[in-house]
């Protein structure tokens, strides 16, 4: 009854305030624009301009390439006033203007590298604060760099039209997700524990009502339980929207379409899902014994931000430590964290898994004893 | 007389480690410091106990000792019988505990927060239901049960925090330093309160340095100097017909020299 009173009162304490339920669940909502924004602009950008260039001079190889490149989004205008089309451009009311050098597809042709001749030449004015001119000098210059490699050809690579990258499209996005999602995933469940539980903890410790409850007939470890498993909850749920955020706008990001994100299996879900869940009261414990050990909120975050750094780096070190043998599952979060990446991955981490879930418990367990014992400190708990 | 002590303190010692800024300030190159030092007192059931003594004296340390906050490096306390030492569960469920250090949290409602504390002591549903009807019709507190803590005036705050510590119905309660850093009007609650809490049979020991508190409250006065037991008894038996605060100089003196 004591444990399920500390339990709720947490609830209530979360739940009954606007505020820390915005902090909980706007992290996913930012993530979620944010990255898709940057999708957008990524993998959208190109699309909906119309180009309205003006040709000075002739290169019919040239125009065919772009026409060809460019379809029907391209309007070329041949001209001869190079001076007043210069002043359109200027003015912002063309959206390029492409000049070829006298003669340019034949002086091309008979052009000698050796000769130290001033070569043939296109010139291509544009502006580039104006998004479209800018994205056709772009796609531009990048035709025309590959048009010369054409005609300058000693040696094709990759030019059969054969299948060469053997890699499934699946496969290419685990492995994008197993070299970015352990660290998101792991940083975003430590600030979602971080911003409520040093509140909770450390803020009822130095506002004295933390004091109030050690005056009643409640266990020690109650306490202990009674903040832990709450704020475990809270910040699951904090964890999951963020990763929600994440999973729901990593196609966008990655330009790829819903469905082609879901290539594990459902064995390896139910994986993911209880290693991400075993490392948030891992993660809440510690933070929790800092919270109790500090005096203050302020000190509380001076310690979590050294633990967080020592986290980060562990979640980012996995990534170099692929095959280092399965007794890496006995170090807390880094076994985790090289779990998730196996998972994410497509490879198999069932054992690693397993053991890492385990050693998180067990180091939960014991970090909810020393907090324990540190409620009945009286130096930690009175000491000034 | 000894078989009707609530609370019996035998030879209660509890010594801190001093740290090297705490050693300055105190001017000393000790680095434990004696709080308390083989004080042993008792207080009988229905009686106000006040511990009177200057700032350092070791009223507050014999306080957390007997609320098993901390524990004596030497000696035993008992409360309803039960030792600070070996039984502090029922010890905390026997009394109810008041300093200014003990702060409610402003978020909730003096009703929600009356609810949790009772259910800290295992109070009943039914048992605690009725006795926040009665407290807090009592002290005027049922008009703001729904209020938040934290816009509260200072004077219901003060008394929904003695009501919450008083929940569970124990038979001792302990205020630390009751009146102090108070308002005239509030520090006038807290006292009505204490009477209050006589008239319903609680015993109570308190802790001030205030001779007035003393003289207006309480039954029997024990005199704290030095973590020791200087003077003891009723205020007549005290102070045999000068005022308290002439004695408590008095007994200053001699065990201290001149005062500073």
């Amino acid at each position: 009854m004591k444990l399920r009173a500390l339990i709720q009162k947490e609830f209530q304490r979360f739940f009954r305030d606007p505020k820390l339920i915005a902090t909980l669940v706007l992290p996913g909502v930012l993530i979620y624009f944010i990255y898709s924004l940057l999708g957008s602009a990524i993998w959208d950008g190109e699309k909906n301009y119309s180009y309205d260039v003006l040709v000075c001079g002739s290169s019919p190889k040239v125009e065919a390439l772009f026409e060809a490149s460019f379809g029907e989004s391209l309007t070329l205008t041949r001209t001869e006033d190079q001076e007043s089309a210069k002043a359109q451009v200027k003015a912002g009311s063309i959206t390029a203007l492409v000049t070829f050098s006298e003669d340019f597809d034949n002086a091309v042709s008979e052009y000698d590298p050796m000769s130290g001749e001033k070569a043939p030449e296109i010139e291509i004015f544009y502006r580039s604060a104006d998004d479209a001119s800018s994205a056709f000098y772009t796609a531009a210059t990048s035709l025309l760099s590959a048009y010369e490699g054409e005609i300058s050809n000693a040696f094709d690579v990759n030019l059969g039209g054969e299948q060469y990258d053997f890699s499934s499209t699946s496969e290419v996005v685990m492995t994008i997700l197993g070299g970015l999602l352990p660290f998101l995933v792991v940083t975003l469940i430590f600030s979602s524990c971080m911003s409520i539980t040093l509140e909770s903890v450390a803020g009822e410790k130095e506002r004295g009502t933390l004091a109030t409850i050690l005056v009643t007939s409640v266990k020690r470890t109650d306490i202990a339980l009674g903040k832990v498993l709450p704020l475990s909850c809270i910040a699951a749920l904090g964890a999951l929207s963020s990763f929600l955020g994440i999973a729901l706008s990593m196609p966008k990001l990655m330009g790829l379409e819903l469905g082609g994100m879901f290539v594990y299996t459902f064995g390896d879900y139910i994986l993911l899902l209880a290693l991400i869940v075993s490392i948030v009261p891992l993660i809440v414990s510690a933070m929790t014994a800092i919270s109790t050990y500090a005096k203050s909120v302020k000190e509380a975050s001076s310690y979590t931000g050294v633990i967080m750094i020592v986290v980060m780096v562990l979640s980012l070190v996995s990534a170099f430590l692929s095959g280092i043998g399965d007794w890496v599952a006995v170090i807390p979060v880094l076994g985790t964290v090289v779990a998730i990446q196996t998972v994410l991955e497509g490879g198999s981490a069932l054992l690693v898994g397993l053991v890492s879930i385990g050693i998180n418990l067990v180091f939960t367990a014991l970090f909810i004893l020393l907090v324990a014992k540190m409620l009945g400190s009286e130096r930690i708990m009175f000491g000034k | 007389m000894e078989e009707n002590a609530i609370v019996r303190a035998e030879g209660l010692r509890k010594t801190f480690t001093l740290s090297q800024k705490q050693q300055k300030l105190e001017k000393t190159a000790e680095k434990r410091k004696v709080a308390v030092d083989g004080l042993s007192f008792s207080a009988y059931r229905g009686e106000i106990y006040g511990l009177l003594g200057p700032n350092g004296a070791g009223k507050t340390t014999t306080l957390r000792i007997l609320s098993t906050l901390i524990r004596p490096d030497e000696g035993d306390a008992f409360v309803g019988g039960c030792s600070v030492l070996r039984e502090g569960e029922k010890v905390r469920d026997k009394i109810g505990f008041m300093t200014s250090e003990l702060k409610l949290e402003g978020f909730f409602t003096p009703s929600y927060l009356f609810d949790f504390f009772g259910a800290m002591h295992g109070v009943g549903k039914e048992a605690l239901a009725a006795r926040k009807q009665e407290l807090f019709s009592r002290f005027g507190i049922d008009r703001f049960a729904e209020v938040k803590v934290s816009d509260l005036s200072t004077g219901m705050l003060q008394k929904v925090s003695l009501v919450v510590s008083i929940v569970h119905d124990p038979e001792v309660v302990i205020f630390d330093e009751p009146t102090n850093g108070l308002d005239v009007l509030t520090a006038k609650v807290v006292t009505d309160f204490l009477i209050e809490l006589k008239n319903m049979g609680k015993s109570i020991l308190l802790s001030t340095h205030i001779f007035s508190l003393v003289e207006k409250l309480c039954d029997r006065v024990g005199v704290i100097i030095d973590g020791r037991m200087a003077a003891e008894g009723t205020l007549e038996e005290l102070c045999g017909g000068c005022s308290l605060e002439d004695k408590f100089f008095e007994i200053y003196r001699s065990i201290k020299g001149e005062i500073v």
